[in-house]
């Protein structure tokens, strides 16, 4: 994954010794700074990351739930209550992609449950296969990750656009409620699984950004070092949604009417817009330190020393994230008929991406030294 | 008065810059993915659309899109063997493996490349999509010894061994095989802009200078170009263009053919799928793969100033791992590319290949590089392996868990080297160590 990426220019280290700007700096002391970087940090941890896992992992235990309840009682009712559940855990799992990196990148948990497109002809056919129990078991011994994860369940859940599914057609077709019973009892897993890398009775992932700056910290030997990794995650995700998830089925419709639909994400649920709209809104959450509850955020020390520079990227976040908010149709048809807000869109959050690469990354590597 | 100009000391160079004057500034685990400065904005997008496509997961045909999986393969995507556009793990058949197993029967085919092995070919292929059997099953087993340095200090070595079973047909006898950890994109496009003259002018394959280190290069057949060139890619260096490497990777990592080779990994065996959809990646995005690896930055190097680094960067040049591991050349001219044009890199390599003695042997040749040859791997970014993969891995097949487990890997034309770093100190050690991390 790359990103285009200013080279550090030697003046703005020379430079780093002013202690703000002071046309729009702020009156935080120097002794204040330094205790508000270790504060960021924290609050990332147990304001930010950890809560997120949390919430993942209990809406994973609710999808599951309302999986196995759909499985035994296939009703309309339940049908919708796992639709639910499905965008709802969706919801939380978006937003913890502002930080997509520690555990759920080097453990590959992105991958193993977040995996597109479906392959569909191995999808077929695994489940016309009766050899195949589809147990959780099976499921996880298969090698193939486009056979796991959220969006073979949400194509079960919802169906293809020309074959909705239904409480009626899903009634008919056991192994396909077997296939998602083992599909959500794994994605429960794989939440569960990256809940606990982080916490101090697990892996403890959350010590190495605590212990940022400290001797010994191989992944982070400067507090720097940690706002950099939290800077390349929520820059990297703004860059993907406007580069790449937008752009990508937006470029191939404009070449070739019809063939963008084909490379929307989540097409199934239509969720698309909304995923988007988490990842920008996940990335923010990081910016401002705050998941649910409010914590201090990296917003914090730019208001500290630039004020203007906070305000600048804090009006930015929420011009992207309001500018979804013009697109009213599910983003495969809005490639065909909101092009300009599709369009306006992309534009901002790629100003974003921009604005965060350059202007908050001289930032860090100005102020947080350490 | 008129005064000639003298050399331009070493001292006025920045020695963080390791990729040139548009080196990146990154230590993070996204540190290898960094596109080159000064691209323009239609090369920017190129590039765009090739990270995009490097992290594509294809899928079994029919579909309607990255459609062509397999139908026998090693892994779905790029990404999925070079983690964060670096190394991988050395296991095998499992999603996130990124070792794979070159075969071949002893001699050459009629380019003077490897033959390969009947219903085989050249790479096992140790998946399968639904139903179709892998080639055969790979398990990797490890021996340990142990060797003893001068200081007393123990540092145990992992021998690994290879195990095909369940193959799909029997294998053929007397079978040649060799292991591969995937190797980092970053810093290709100056590898392959580094003119020929410069390659050649490190090599001394006679040992001239009685240094006990006869370098060589190796000489190609490239399916693209049809024309035998010098090699640059591969543990080998049996590949000439990063053009070769990407589409081959396509062909037999992932069962996607290109028009460069159009033709299945698996034609001719019993599960060929002969669905007539082949080339099955578009030019466009092949190109646009090409151009994403071609156009990565480098890392910078960290720590350039610190003391126990300068140290260990004078045992580096004192015990001869820069005799090999050349810290610094330039690149040639390439007017498209101003970044990678004309620029004095650091890579730690001389691309050429060396005996490296029994103990890294794979019996297996390549093109002119025999069964005991490796070429040179470049060191830039090493000290960053930890950060981009989670765990560190070394040699071409990863049983390396340290630097300094590496380096006692060392033997044939580089024994020399690895016996002076056997008697180092301790701290001499650490420094040599500490200093190769920087890089």
């Amino acid at each position: 994954m790359t990103k285009a990426i200013i080279p550090i220019l030697l003046a703005s280290i020379f430079f780093a010794s002013c202690s703000k700007d002071k046309s729009t700096g702020a009156d935080t002391s120097a002794a204040d700074f330094i205790t508000l970087k270790t504060t960021v940090i924290t609050d990332f941890v147990n304001v930010v990351a950890v809560p997120g896992y949390t919430e993942l992992k209990a809406k994973a235990a609710v999808l599951n739930t309302a999986v196995i309840t759909l499985n035994a009682s296939t009703t309309e009712a339940n049908l919708t209550a796992a639709k639910t559940a499905w965008k709802d855990m969706r919801s939380t799992w978006e937003k913890c992609e502002g930080y997509l990196f520690g555990p759920v990148d080097v453990d590959e948990h992105d991958p193993e449950t977040d995996t597109w497109p479906v392959n569909f002809t191995d999808m077929d056919a695994l489940l016309a296969d009766n050899t195949h129990s589809l147990s959780e078991a099976d499921i996880e011994s298969l090698t193939n990750r486009a056979l796991k994860g959220y969006h073979p369940i949400e194509y079960v859940l919802w169906g293809k656009k020309t074959l909705p599914q239904t409480a009626v057609t899903l009634s008919k077709n056991s192994r396909q409620k077997l296939y998602i019973v083992s599909l959500a009892a794994a994605l429960k897993e794989q939440a569960d699984e990256l809940y606990h890398s982080w916490i101090s009775t697990g892996g403890n992932y959350a010590k190495v950004i605590l212990t940022a700056g400290t001797a010994g910290n191989v992944e982070f030997p400067k507090k720097q070092d940690a706002y950099l990794s939290l800077l390349e995650g929520f820059t990297g995700i703004c860059g993907e949604v406007g580069d790449s998830k937008m752009k990508e089925p937006f470029d191939a419709e404009a070449a070739q009417a019809g063939s963008g639909a084909q490379l929307v994400e989540s097409p199934f649920s239509g969720n698309s817009i909304t995923d988007f709209k988490n990842n920008i809104t996940g990335a923010y959450n990081v910016y401002l330190g705050k998941f649910n509850a409010q914590g201090k955020g990296i917003s914090d020390l730019a208001k500290a020393k630039n004020t203007s520079l906070d305000v600048k990227i804090r009006a930015k976040f929420e011009a992207a994230i309001g500018s979804f908010d013009n697109i009213t149709k599910p983003f495969e048809e809005a490639i065909v008929v909101q092009r300009i807000q599709v369009a306006q869109t992309m534009a901002t959050v790629s100003e974003l991406a921009t604005l965060l690469d350059t202007d908050l990354r001289s930032f860090i590597v100005t102020n947080i030294t350490d | 008065m008129c005064r000639k100009p003298g050399d331009y000391a070493e001292t006025n160079y920045d020695p963080r810059l390791s990729g040139g004057t548009y080196t990146v500034f990154d230590e993070t685990s996204g540190a290898f993915g960094h596109e080159l400065a000064l691209l323009n904005a239609h090369d920017g997008r190129i590039h765009k659309l090739g990270d995009n496509g490097i992290g594509q997961t294809f899928v079994t045909a029919p579909a309607p899109i990255n459609s062509g999986l397999g139908p026998i393969f090693s892994n779905v995507s790029c990404i999925s063997c070079h983690h964060n556009d670096g190394k991988g793990n050395p296991t095998s058949g499992l999603v996130n493996s990124s070792l794979l197993l070159r075969l071949s029967l002893p001699g050459s085919n009629a380019n003077g490349g490897p033959l390969p092995l009947p219903g085989f070919g050249l790479q096992l292929q140790d998946v399968g999509t639904f139903n179709v059997l892998p080639e055969a099953k790979l398990s990797i087993s490890y021996t340990t010894k142990k060797i003893t340095l001068a200081d007393g200090t123990i540092i145990s070595l992992r021998s690994p061994a290879y195990t095909l079973s369940n193959p799909y047909i029997p294998l053929p006898a007397g079978y040649l095989s060799s292991a591969r950890m995937a190797p980092p994109f970053f810093g290709l496009g100056f590898i392959e802009n580094i003119a020929e003259q410069t390659i050649l002018s490190f090599a001394d394959e006679n040992d001239a200078n009685g240094d006990g280190i006869s370098g060589r290069p190796n000489y190609v057949y490239d399916p693209m170009t049809k024309t035998r060139m010098i090699g640059r890619f591969g543990m080998k260096a049996n590949t000439a263009t990063i053009a070769t490497q990407v589409a081959s990777a396509y062909s037999q990592d992932m069962g996607i053919t290109t028009s460069i080779f159009p033709t299945e990994s698996c034609f001719g065996q019993l599960q060929y799928d002969g669905k007539p959809d082949d080339p099955e990646l578009p030019d466009s995005i092949l190109n646009a793969a090409i151009f994403y690896i071609k156009t990565l930055a480098v890392p910078a190097r960290r720590n350039v100033t610190d003391a126990v680094n300068l140290q260990g960067e004078q045992i580096f040049k004192q015990i001869a791992c820069s005799n090999c591991h050349i810290p610094t050349m330039n690149t040639g001219v390439d007017v498209t590319l101003p970044a990678i044009s004309n620029q004095r890199i650091h890579p730690y390599t001389d691309l050429l290949l060396h005996d490296m003695g029994a103990g890294l042997a794979d019996g297996r040749p390549d093109f002119l590089a025999t069964g005991t040859e490796w070429k040179t791997p470049a060191l830039w970014g090493i000290g960053l392996f930890q950060k981009t993969s989670g765990t560190a891995f070394y040699l071409h097949d990863g049983r390396a868990r340290s630097i300094e487990e590496a380096i006692l890997w060392h033997d044939g034309e580089a024994a020399a080297a690895k016996n002076k770093f056997i008697q180092l100190s301790g701290t001499d050690r650490t420094a040599l160590v500490k200093f190769i991390k920087s890089l």
